[in-house]
């Protein structure tokens, strides 16, 4: 079988990864907004007897140094030289896309053009003459609509034709003009003589070019520097007509290429009208208007997420905490198994899990919402109407990338910060990720919010969002003036059309976020929650209070005391949470409901609590679109669900009040970040310090925060 | 409680750290950035 290497490039949000889904049927993430693929990634393919190896490289408009992108993908092309290159362009954009297209055929690698977004050029009016297109750059150009697979097969029979007649492919070189060619030769026949070894390795012609510029990269792998004799000789020329930037030259002689192949090959440019996006755009990118609509829609995503959602989770929690624990003790007691062992799978194991489970309906349907405003791309936006607000922390709106990638979970986020250009940025972005509250603090929040603001869920909910927005300002407000001081360069990015995803992307990429909670639920949140059990149950058969735990969590309760929530069980919930935040939940269900639970025997067989949990089921449906339409009148459904109040809910409400409930929820927001995000911490920045950092500062601000709140909300008479 | 059920307590302990140590920090803890192949990207960079 042959084996082949396929490059997918292009500019951001060009679309190379849903091409590549598209071909190969994997499910990289996609999202409407420039930086999605911040690493390259790969798709196997079989064609026939070839295997394709394809590679989604991260978007990039140049084959520069500047960007951790630009060097991937560049650092790949030229080491890996992979068979052929899938340039995917933005057919709405040809120009900007072009720029990278002649670099990357300097390369001196086969290059196949895909025309992607085509349907949305030939809906703006422009018509591009492909068979001209060809004949300027000498490649293959396929028109192709990835979202609606158009042009695949002719992509993937060009990849055959690569792999079977590589001659085919042979790479036209542009002229760039006599000087330069004179120089290049110049360089290239000096390269020949001193460093053959190297032709062997790189493109000459890129290489030449790239000593031209004066790379810096490549001049330090390549151990030479700027004043070489013969890179002085070839430069000579342009130095005295030009000054000494020949990368600016070699930069607009691209951009005239990429300029005059657009004009040749565009029929018809009728692109004047207003289109949606722009009406869209508006509105929603007001000086006035675009922060108080972006605060509106997450209040109208908490909304539908709790209405839809909690009929869902009321049913899990009454199956998780009724029927199945029952006859898992049962099913154990027949087995003769020991009190204690009983005690652990039902009151560490199912009562720790299931506390998480039971939260899963709406981590699903705040991450489909999330995916939704993603793929729809409002989500950019975002980032462009904060970065007035970034810039007084020093930081720009592509800084808000990453932060608003943490709604989902933080520790992608800490990996999105590539997509910033200076190290200073990424640091004090991973910094503020955190602060962002991820899907794990859901179901703290979801619990807390039930026992004591059931009546105004979205908006408590929403206040908890805000609230890590507005200290992830202060905070970065307070680094840009001591530890992070710097400025932020000036912030330019493109703004993806308006485009409504695919229902299957949005159930997939929804599914890609949510599956870590399950995984981590079947797995750590699993584990500690034997671990707790053991802890709670040291030495066995004493009190919880003067258990390992109660003892620890007695230890370091005085910090709480004046948060308003300084018993055992709070301080030793909130220690557990470092592992991951779900865990609180998993740790105070496990102290409060053991108990509750023995009470609440039913004498009914087996199929009665079958047949019950199905008909359940069927009611949870139909009320959680029953709330979907409600919940915009009068009715709310939270309000309804008084009667039954789940073990743990009314547990709390006899240990919390309302204002150290609320100052808890707002610790938990706050305070240091899992052991998960300290670890991609270090991965991405190469020591602890960062995270030691993140520990100390964020301890600090939630305890800051936590005891205004608290002692606020006191004086105030709540 | 027996010298058995310590034995089986201690074994199911392990089992947790285990599996503790084995998915937070061997495998890095799950975030979603998986390639086509399942594979945490961050583990396989360059």
């Amino acid at each position: 079988m042959k084996n082949i290497t396929v490059a997918v490039a292009g500019n951001p949000n060009s679309g190379k990864s849903t091409l590549i889904n598209a071909i190969a049927g994997t499910n990289l993430q996609v999202g409407n907004w420039p930086g999605v693929t911040v690493e390259k990634k790969t798709a196997l393919l079989k064609l026939e007897n070839i295997q394709v190896n394809l590679v989604d490289l991260p978007g990039t408009y140049s084959l520069s140094p500047y960007t951790q992108e630009e060097v991937i993908a560049r650092d790949f092309l030229v080491k890996e030289k992979p068979d052929l290159i899938i340039d995917v362009i933005d057919s709405t954009n040809l120009e900007r896309n072009l720029y990278l297209t002649v670099q990357l055929l300097e390369l001196d690698i086969p290059v196949v053009i895909a025309l992607n977004i085509y349907d949305e050029a030939q809906k703006k009016g422009i018509i591009i003459d492909i068979a001209k297109l060809e004949e300027l750059l000498g490649v293959k150009v396929i028109p192709t609509v990835a979202t609606k697979r158009e042009g695949i097969k002719d992509l993937l029979d060009a990849v055959k034709t690569v792999a079977v007649e590589p001659e085919k492919f042979k790479v036209k070189k542009l002229n760039y003009g006599e000087d330069i060619e004179e120089a290049i030769k110049i360089v290239e026949e000096e390269l020949k003589i001193k460093k053959a070894d190297l032709l062997s390795q790189y493109p000459s012609r890129w290489l030449s070019l790239k000593l031209l510029e004066g790379d810096k990269l490549v001049l330090k792998e390549l151990n030479l520097n700027e004043d070489e004799s013969f890179l002085k000789k070839a430069k000579h020329h342009f130095i005295e007509a030009h000054g000494d930037d020949m990368e600016s030259l070699l930069a607009d002689l691209r951009y005239g290429i990429a300029n005059g192949a657009t004009r040749d090959v565009i029929l018809k440019d009728d692109n004047k009208r207003i289109d949606i996006t722009e009406k869209i755009d508006r509105i929603v990118l007001n000086r006035y208007l675009g922060i108080p609509i972006f605060l509106l829609a997450m209040w109208l995503v908490f909304k539908i997420a709790f209405d839809f959602s909690k009929p869902f989770s009321d049913y899990l929690d009454s199956l998780i905490s009724g029927p199945l624990t029952k006859w898992t003790a049962y099913a154990l007691n027949s087995f003769g198994s020991a009190e204690w062992l009983i005690s652990l799978v039902t009151d560490g194991v199912i009562a720790g899990v299931g506390a998480v489970l039971v939260f899963i309906p709406v981590i699903a349907v705040m991450m489909f919402i999330i995916t939704l405003l993603e793929g729809s791309g409002y989500m950019a936006r975002v980032a462009f109407v904060m970065d007035r607000l970034m810039h007084t922390i020093g930081l720009h709106g592509k800084s808000f990338i990453p932060m608003l990638l943490g709604f989902g979970c933080n520790v992608p986020s800490i990996y999105a910060t590539r997509i910033l250009e200076t190290e200073r940025d990424r640091k004090l972005t991973a910094l503020l990720v955190p602060l962002m509250s991820c899907g794990a603090r859901l179901p703290v929040y979801a619990i807390f919010i039930g026992a004591f603001f059931a009546e105004n869920a979205p908006t408590v909910l929403w206040s908890l969002y805000l609230l890590g927005i507005v200290m992830a300002i202060v905070l970065g407000f307070i680094l840009k003036k001591t530890l992070y001081t710097g400025f932020a360069p000036v912030f330019i990015m493109e703004l993806p059309p308006y485009r409504m995803p695919m229902f299957r992307d949005l159930l997939v990429h929804t599914w890609q976020k949510l599956k870590h909670f399950v995984i981590k639920a079947g797995t750590y949140i699993f584990a500690v929650s034997i671990i707790m059990w053991f802890l709670l149950n040291t030495p066995y058969g004493v009190e919880k209070e003067n258990s390992a735990l109660g003892k620890l969590g007695k230890t370091i309760s005085p910090v709480f005391e004046p948060l308003g929530f300084g018993t055992w069980e709070a301080s030793s919930s909130l220690v557990a949470g470092l592992i991951a935040k779900e865990v609180v939940v998993t740790t105070m269900a496990q102290i409060y409901v053991t108990e509750e639970a023995e009470q609440k025997e039913e004498e009914k067989g087996f199929f009665e609590d079958l047949r019950d949990s199905f008909l359940s089921f069927i009611l949870a449906i139909k009320d959680a679109f029953g709330n979907l339409i409600s919940g915009f009148g009068i009715k709310s459904l939270a309000l309804e669900e008084e009667e039954e109040k789940t073990p743990l809910k009314s547990k709390l409400q006899g240990i919390f009040d309302p204002l150290s409930a609320y100052t808890f929820l707002v610790f938990v927001l706050l305070y240091w970040p899992c052991v998960v995000v300290g670890i991609a911490m270090k991965q991405e920045f190469g020591s602890w310090k960062l995270y030691g950092q993140a520990l100390l500062i964020h301890s600090i601000l939630a305890w800051l925060v936590a005891f205004v709140i608290y002692q606020g909300g006191r004086l105030l008479g709540f | 409680m027996g010298i058995s059920d310590i034995i089986l307590g201690l074994l199911i302990l392990s089992g947790a750290f285990y599996i503790l140590y084995r998915s937070i920090w061997r495998r890095r803890g799950h975030c979603g950035l998986c390639d086509s192949r399942c594979r945490c990207i961050a583990k396989f960079k360059n």
